[in-house]
Parts: C-alpha cells; structure tokens; sequence
C-alpha cells in the first residue's frame, strides 16, 4: 500500500501555490504549473523512470482555472495517484482528466466572481479606507489579511480534494454552498452600491432656470433633491450598461468616458458636466 | 529619481506582472500588483510614503475589480502601479499640489488609464515570450528531461521579465521621471486642455465600480441591491464598513430562504455556517 508522505503533499502544494501561472502563456496557461505540482507525487509513487515519465504525459493536456480555488483540482489527482499507483483498475488517463477538465471551468466561474469580484475588493475596499490621508495602515492590513486567509483557503481545499477526492467539490457546488455563495454575492451587490456612493462623484453645474429671487436654479441641487447623488449612480450604470449588455471592453468605455468627460470640459464647465472626485 | 531608485521600482514590477508574476498568483498578482499595495512600496523607494499612497488611492478604485476570465486581461496593472504612480507622484510633487487635492487626484486617474494601456502589451508581450520556453520544455520532455518542468515553469520566465517588465518600467519611470519633472514645473492648469485632462481622472472611477458591478451582478433585478447600498452610503451616510454589515443581514436572509426552499433545513445548518464563512 503506498501513500503519499505529507512532506511530498506539502511539497507539491507549496509549488502549485507559488507556481501555477508563473510560465503563462496563451497556449498553455497553467499546464507547466500543474506538472510541477504534480512531479514530486509521481516520483514518490512510482519507482523506474520510465514510470514516472508515463504518468507524468497523464497532466501533459490543457489546464487552466481559478489557480486559488483550482488548489482543490490538484489534491483531488494527488488522490487519485495514489489510488492508481495502488491499482485501482479504474483510474486511467481519461478518467482524470475528465475530472481536470470537468471541474477547471466551474471552479474559474466561482473562483472569480466570489474571491476576485467579491473577497478582494472588499478587502480592498476596507484597506482603502484605512488607508485615508496616506495612512500606510491601509496596505499593510491587505497584505496581512488577504495573504494569510487566501492561503489558508488554498491549503484548505487543496487538503480537502486530497483526501475526499471528487465528492470534496460538493464543498463549493453543493446546496448549502450555494446558498452561501448567492448570499455573500447579494451583500456585495450592497457594498458595491456603498463604494460607488462613497468614492465616484459625478456632478453637473448646469443652470436650468432663475428662481423668483433671481437666484440661479442648479440642475445638480435638482438632482440630488431627489434622490442623493442620482447623476453619479446613472452614470456607474450606464458604464455596467455598456460593459455587460453592450460587450464592450473596459478600456474602451474607459475611453469613451475619457470623451464625454473632455467634450463636456470644453463646451464649459458652466454649460455640460463638471466632474470632481471625493475620496473617502 | 536616481536610476537605483528607478531600477528597484523596476523589480518591483516583475514580482507583480499580473497573473504571470514572478512572485506567483497570491503574492504576486494579488498582493503586490494592486496599486494600493504598490503605493505603499513606492513610496518606500522614494521616501514619501504617505503623499504616494494618497496618488495610489484613486489608482486602486480605478481597478479594484480585476478579474482576467481566461486569460483574457481588462488590464496588466503592474504598469499602473510601478509606472503610474511613480510618474504621478513626480508630476504631482513638481507642480506643487497637494497630494490629496483634487489636481493631483485627476492626474492619478488620467496617469492610470494611460499607463493600463501600457500594461496590456506589456502582459502579451510577456505571454508570448514564455511561449519561446514552452517549446523548450516540450522537447526536453520529449527526450525524458522530466526535471525541466519547473524551470520552464518558474526559471526561464525570468527573461521575459526581465525584457518585458524590468526594462521598460526601470527605463520610463527613469527618463519619464525627468521629463515629467520638467513638464509639470511649468505646467499651467488654467489651459483648457490641461484642466481637461485633470477632470478625466476624476469621472474613471466611475468605471472601476461599473467592473466590479459587473461581477457581482447576474439579473437586472440584483440592481436593486446596488441602488439600495448606494442610498445607505449616500443618503444615510454609512461608512463602508456599516453599508457591509446591512449587506450581510441581507446575505443571512437570502441564504435562510435558499436553504427553505431546498427543503426547509436551514435552522439545521447554523453549525455548518461557521466552517463556510471563511471562503
């Protein structure tokens, strides 16, 4: 019976951590990432060469996910290497990867919408208002907390699909988890709506009329009558409008924005927009 | 800057390439390479902490939501954080202006989209690069160098580092720095175009926030959601992290009827919670 000794899992954890997108390339993404990973366990579990050699052309095809949560996809062949090497008859190449390629896109789907467009930029959102007047707080609280949690996690998942192996996904798409996850996705919908209030301001100095006093009416005090801030959120959402419904680029509305913003400057900051940013 | 200063700035930038980053994927792109992070470093290399995290701020709202979908990147942002803020900071510090003031805001916000740009090709022109050891390492497998996976994987990118980040940023922020000085030591903000360009940065994060919307938001209905943060925040005037704890209690809610409707056993799952929060 041969198993894995933990210094070898450690080993080829540690390498997938540091080493999964270190060689990216557009052919290959994370491909060489996964063999170095994987080359201290075929070299414990196998003894000639030539074995090792064969296994190894096993990790040869495409991968590439959500390197972070993709953690668990490594523990899970690291469990099913053992299992072959101790000769279970039903593990071949196709059937690991069917599991690679199986679980590489909807770990990519979960990996970043939860932990890149929900975990870090609320991080993030928290550091940058640490970080208010140039306090080096801000960052150092990131780095601190972001690292340490992050690889928590990964050493986490990646334990887990070791030692659960395929069933060890019910841990991020099962009932219960997606629940969690649709319902951390809804308080970040909220603080989305919170930074956009607090860091974008977009504002118009048009005059729209005189009141009985002579005194100028501003569309901007208009505006803000109604609802606070109303111009700013449109506009947040007419920059979502057009990246998500429109499949536009972000540099491209970046410069379309750029546009309207200069062409709105010259016709005169008394006329169209007049834009200022608050932060904090 | 000196060229030593220059030069660490461009180290910096090949530990914090994006995805491809010499320091790896939790280190690397996700630590170092966030513009708030690389503020804080900056400023270390330059000897003003505080006034490059103050020109780092808007950098970071700007792109606080990057994700790269298969790949494809919306930015490679280690051109915004060790190209942009450095030559931010100089511009800043040259005209005179305050670090937190609107002026110097704007110029950060302009300096971050240009240098996004900048940064694109950068993380192509590195991608591409790596190709170059791919086919190395596969020939070498080929032969049974089995041991030449981690060089491909961790070594050789070096190289492409080095051309495609290290110089490039170590040069421009070098000669730029200089240029740069030079520019805004005379720069007059009363010029239409220049008071243009100031007031472009400020709309950008705008967009910024449209990136992370986009990610969090899956049917028109969910807008509700952003629209009710946005009024707590602005009309109620909850800080960020009190706009985070009305969100979670919407978060609980959700999750008690999702369990509900899955057959009724959310009571049953307190216990489960706590294992999950930490994802």
């Amino acid at each position: 019976m041969k198993k894995i000794s933990k210094k070898t899992l450690n080993k080829s954890f540690w390498r997938w951590w540091y080493g999964n997108l270190t060689g990216f390339s557009q052919e290959h993404m994370q491909t060489f990432g996964y063999m170095w990973a994987m080359l201290p366990i075929i070299k414990e579990l196998y003894e000639t060469r030539e074995e090792q050699q064969e296994k190894l052309t096993t990790y040869y095809p495409f991968f590439n996910t959500e390197p972070q949560i993709g953690a668990m996809v490594v523990g899970i062949t690291a469990g099913l290497e053992e299992a072959r090497a101790n000769g279970a008859e039903s593990i071949d190449d196709e059937m690991i990867n069917g599991i690679r390629a199986g679980l590489m896109g909807p770990l990519a789907g979960i990996g970043d919408s939860l932990i890149v467009g929900t975990y870090i930029p609320i991080l993030l959102g928290i550091a940058v208002g640490l970080a208010e007047g140039g306090s080096a707080i801000g960052p150092l609280f990131y780095i601190v907390v972001w690292n340490i949690t992050s690889t928590w996690f990964q050493k986490f998942v990646y334990d887990k699909g070791y030692e659960l192996g395929g069933s060890a996904v019910e841990l991020i798409v099962g009932q219960q988890a997606t629940a969690f996850r649709e319902s951390v996705i809804v308080m970040g919908q909220v603080i989305v709506g919170a930074m956009a209030a607090s860091w974008v301001n977009v504002s118009t100095s048009v005059q729209i009329a005189t009141n009985s006093e002579g005194e100028p009416v501003m569309l901007q005090g208009q505006l803000d009558g109604a609802f606070p801030g109303i111009l700013t959120m449109l506009f947040v959402l007419f920059a979502w409008f057009l990246m998500a419904k429109k499949n536009m680029s972000p540099i491209k509305v970046l410069l379309l924005f750029v546009v309207i913003a200069i062409v709105g400057n010259i016709i005169g900051s008394d006329i169209l927009f007049g834009f200022g940013s608050l932060i904090g | 800057m000196t060229f030593f200063q220059a030069a660490l700035i461009g180290i910096m930038s090949c530990t914090a390439a994006s995805t491809i980053a010499c320091l790896g994927t939790t280190v690397g792109n996700y630590t170092l390479n966030r513009p708030l992070v690389a503020s804080l470093i900056v400023g270390i290399i330059l000897g003003d902490v505080q006034g490059c995290i103050l020109v780092g701020i808007p950098m970071q709202i700007m792109w606080i939501a990057l994700v790269t979908p298969g790949g494809t990147v919306a930015s490679d942002l280690r051109a915004v954080s060790y190209i942009g803020i450095p030559l931010a900071y100089v511009g800043a510090k040259a005209a005179g202006w305050d670090f937190g003031g609107a002026d110097a805001q704007g110029l950060a916000g302009t300096i971050s989209a240009m240098t996004g740009v900048i940064g694109i090709t950068l993380f192509y022109g590195t991608a591409m690069m790596n190709l170059i050891w791919q086919h190395i390492g596969w020939a070498q497998l080929d032969k049974g160098n089995m041991e030449i996976v981690g060089k491909v994987d961790c070594l050789f990118p070096l190289v492409s580092h080095f051309v495609l980040s290290f110089l490039p940023c170590t040069l421009l922020c070098y000669y730029g720095s200089g240029a740069v000085q030079e520019l805004f030591s005379v720069l007059n903000t009363d010029m239409w175009y220049v008071k243009a360009l100031l007031t472009v940065g400020s709309v950008l994060p705008a967009v910024g926030i449209a990136i992370l919307l986009k990610s969090v938001i899956s049917k028109p209905t969910d807008l509700i959601f952003f629209v009710f943060g946005f009024a707590c925040a602005k009309s109620m005037g909850l800080t960020l992290l009190a706009a985070t704890a009305v969100g979670a209690v919407f978060a609980l809610i959700n999750y008690q009827l999702m369990m509900m409707k899955a057959g009724g056993v959310a009571t049953a799952s307190a216990s489960d919670d706590d294992d999950e929060e930490d994802i």
